[in-house]
């Protein structure tokens, strides 16, 4: 199983860029998002953002995410047609501006979910840890959180399947074709799930305490992220960016 | 023993300790301590091993030498524990740590690095290792541990073996005094953890010492200088492997293994043959066995001709020394088929090909072979949680291609490697009746079979299954496999993780279902409880059956063994040994029994 956040090896711009001006360039394209309102605007943004992908070859990931997204958009759609019901009507209940506040809505979704996972697979997570404390100043334990949090998601999902394979293995029906019904039998499996997680986590901490966790400041990373030209070009590309969603 | 007079770097004296808030009045040698006054000390430069039945305190004995206890976990502790001269109450967690480097049991929650670098650099960043230094120090660690060139890889995609060895170079680099592991080959194989204590004798020889708890007795034996055996949270024995294991009853009587040739040893040594210490080698056995028969095969003809003891052989193997073959009736129709089966996993290399298997009621098919070697695939493609890609695969006459996973649970039964994923009621009674009530087995009549099963096994029908210990659990998991009664078994590591004892009530368990017919099928690393309970083994390398056939004849084959990385077990190892340089009637044997009862045969002939 391929995992959305894995990080994808390579030598791009996108790659070498600084950590923090990567969360710039993904922030610069969420804030557009949500500043246009016009349809060219909206799908130029994404379609900046698969260049973008297609650049750092990073494509693959971005189609499956698209995948768990596209669903997603498509409740979204028809919940904003149900709830917008202004214009003409168009079919059933759908109206022309209950489709056209949807659809943006759905590209919205798109546009904001798209970039972070980019942004996330040109870099390490250390290397964005590391970045953060040095040149945004947060504390490493805050960085340290969430780069550890983004980590457990694949080891979980594995734990959850590993559960889950167990119980389709006793006869329970996971594999049944109904999603309400999986649901339904997924739910109880949340208290396994939580009791080897919360061991997980106590014992990465003691894990990380023997390592001298609490001994580390701002200084002591190995590698160093300065800030170089070409972050500033990027990042003031990013201010343009935002600018221009806010006006068009 | 000159290590020993050196000044310890680790001193416990009347260690008690309980995870539970000491009690009114003190909890000291409480019925639940996990600790009972445990005074031992290891001298710099020792590679101490530590074994004992589950539940007998050896992790806790680790958190103590570590300082985890009672820096991170709590309860009541009594006693000094003195780490390079500091009290470990008195210091923090920080500076005992730069001491005493410890490696987790899961190795994943260590972790925090996605590649090999950073994993690295983040205990040396920490503890503010001059930069211009890390690079060094990277290198030569990796170099120790033999890994040099996974320095860029990513962690996900290393193997067990690696990851283990990753680990241990992660905490290396901080350059600890002392290294405490935890089950570091818990879930490898028998190669890959071979390599694994390689790594910590070439650390030892660095001057760390080293402090590894662990199951398998041979490797114990073999690396060790020093060996502690715990039991009920006190420390029971004390001294080199070859003094430990001269207590063999002892052992078996706490829970734990010996390794097989020292029980040839022992045996022989219990009918007055030889004396002393046991050997742990199989060369050393081969060598006193030969010490013992040869004067005397040496001056009479009486050891017959080749033939006639290749005869002789032929009817010890039908005999007491190999599993007898269940008798499956003769034309029966195979409950499990596999015909030319294939799989690969999508956008990954693993797969396997051409699988041809089949298996007959009541038969106890071992699968061996490395990690990676698609036995685990097989296993999933035997109780339907994969589909074959090509051909098919028949379970107590269904095709796993037409029925739901779900419905084949009702003729296949699966015991997984780790209980836990199992597991998910309320109370043991309930947890045990629960795949009967999904086959459609009314609540009551479910409950009646389930309490019948669960008194069986001695356990507690009412408790939760999450507060009961590890090898619990995997008895509440087997029972619940149990009162299925199913046609097929499949058992995925069923031992690994248990103690001795607990092992041998598994496959006890599973042998029995056997004789009343059930075919059992499982994977295992452990070499001993293969050759001690299957009949017919399958050897897989590569994603591919190399071959198949009867566990002494395919163990027996050295240069199939080689092939799939295997170990022959010790028993099988030294019978070949003696039948090459001693006499053919040692050929085929597979028990130390048949090994001890015909040296004194031949001792007394001579």
């Amino acid at each position: 199983m391929v995992n959305v956040i894995d990080y994808v090896p390579g030598d791009t711009l996108l790659h070498r860029l600084n950590p923090v001006t990567k969360l710039g360039i993904a922030a610069a394209i969420i804030i557009a998002i949500f500043l246009a309102d016009t349809y060219p605007m909206l799908l130029g943004l994404l379609v900046l953002t698969f260049a973008l992908g297609a650049y750092a070859h990073a494509t693959s990931k971005l189609v499956s995410l698209l995948k768990l997204l596209v669903p997603l958009a498509v409740v979204m759609l028809l919940l904003q047609t149900a709830f917008v019901r202004g214009g003409a009507p168009v079919f059933a209940w759908m109206t022309t501006e209950g489709l056209v506040t949807g659809s943006k809505a759905c590209l919205r979704l798109m546009g904001v979910a798209l970039p972070l996972i980019l942004m996330l697979s040109v870099t390490k997570l250390n290397d964005l840890a590391n970045a953060c404390v040095e040149v945004l100043h947060i504390p490493y334990r805050y960085a340290f959180t969430f780069t550890t949090a983004l980590r457990f998601v694949p080891v979980f999902s594995q734990e959850m399947n590993a559960i889950m394979e167990a119980q389709t293995a006793r006869g329970v029906e996971y594999d049944t074709k109904n999603p309400i019904r999986k649901l339904q039998l997924m739910l109880p499996l949340c208290v396994p799930l939580l009791v080897s997680s919360v061991g997980k986590t106590d014992a990465t901490a003691l894990a990380a305490e023997q390592r001298g966790f609490y001994l580390r400041t701002r200084e002591s990373s190995y590698k160093r992220y300065p800030m170089v030209g070409r972050d500033v070009v990027v990042l003031v590309a990013c201010a343009a960016l935002v600018v221009a969603g806010a006006l068009l | 023993m000159t290590a020993r007079e050196e000044k310890p770097i680790i001193e416990m004296s009347h260690v008690t300790f309980s995870y539970d808030a000491p009690a009114e009045g003190g909890a000291e040698n409480s019925e639940d301590a996990a600790l009972r006054d445990v005074s031992l000390s290891i001298g710099a430069g020792e590679f101490v091993g530590v074994i004992g039945p589950s539940g007998a305190g050896k992790s806790t004995l680790a958190s103590v030498m570590s300082g985890a206890i009672p820096h991170h976990y709590h309860g009541a502790l009594y006693g000094a524990t003195l780490v390079d001269g500091h009290d470990t109450c008195d210091v923090t967690l920080t500076d005992i740590s730069q001491v005493v480097g410890s490696v987790l049991q899961d190795i994943d929650t260590q972790m925090v690095a996605s590649v090999v670098e950073d994993e690295m650099l983040f205990g040396l960043e920490n503890f503010g290792v001059p930069h211009d230094q890390i690079e060094g120090r990277i290198a030569q660690t990796l170099e120790t541990v033999g890994i040099s060139n996974l320095h860029e890889r990513e962690i996900a995609t290393l193997s067990g073996g690696q990851k283990q060895k990753v680990a241990i170079a992660a905490i290396l680099a901080m350059r600890p005094r002392v290294l405490v592991l935890d089950e570091p080959t818990a879930a490898l194989d028998p190669a890959s953890s071979t390599l694994v204590f390689d790594t910590l004798r070439k650390v030892r020889e660095e001057g760390v010492t080293v402090v590894v708890i662990e199951q398998k007795v041979a490797l114990l034996s073999e690396y060790c200088d020093r060996i502690l055996v715990m039991s009920k949270g006190s420390l029971v024995l004390d001294g080199t492997p070859r003094e430990v294991f001269s207590h063999g009853d002892e052992l078996r009587r706490i829970g734990v293994d010996s390794p097989r040739v020292a029980r040839v040893y022992n045996s022989l040594a219990k009918d007055g043959l030889v004396s002393g210490a046991p050997c742990l080698t199989v060369s050393e056995a081969a060598e006193v066995i030969s010490g013992l028969v040869q004067p005397a095969s040496k001056t009479s003809c009486h050891v017959a001709s080749a033939e006639e003891g290749a005869r002789e052989a032929g009817f010890r193997a039908g005999s007491k020394h190999v599993a007898t073959p269940r008798p499956h009736a003769e034309g029966a129709q195979p409950v499990v088929s596999l015909e030319d089966v294939s799989f690969a996993y999508p956008g990954r290399t693993a797969s396997v090909d051409h699988l041809d298997m089949r298996v007959y009621p009541g038969e106890v098919v071992g699968i061996v072979g490395q990690n990676g070697a698609g036995k685990t695939t097989l296993t999933k493609l035997l109780n339907g949680l994969l589909r074959p890609a090509s051909g098919t695969v028949r379970m107590a006459g269904l095709d796993t291609h037409e029925v739901p996973t779900s419905a084949i649970a009702a003729h296949c039964a699966t015991l997984f490697q780790n209980p836990d994923y199992q597991l998910c009621k309320d109370t043991v009674l309930e947890e045990v009746a629960f795949g009967l009530t999904l086959q459609g087995v009314d609540e009551r009549d479910a409950r009646e079979r389930a309490s019948a099963v669960i008194e069986h096994f001695g356990l507690p029908a009412d408790e939760a299954p999450f507060s009961l210990s590890r090898g619990q659990r995997q008895m509440v998991a087997l029972a619940s496999v149990v009162v299925m009664e199913p046609e097929v078994v499949l058992l995925d590591e069923p031992t690994s993780g248990l103690d001795y004892r607990e092992c041998m009530t598994v496959m006890d368990t599973v042998s029995k279902m056997a004789e009343r017919g059930c075919a059992v099928i499982m994977v295992c690393h452990d070499m001993e409880v293969v050759s001690d309970f299957a009949e017919r083994i399958v050897v897989m390398a590569n994603g591919r059956i190399l071959d198949r056939g009867g566990t002494l004849e395919m163990f027996s084959n050295a240069k199939l063994m080689q092939e799939a990385s295997v170990r022959a077990p010790q028993v099988i190892e030294l019978s070949e040994v003696l039948a090459r340089d001693l006499s053919p009637e040692f050929a085929g044997i597979s028990q130390v029994s048949g090994i001890v009862d015909l040296t004194e045969e031949m001792v007394r002939r001579g």
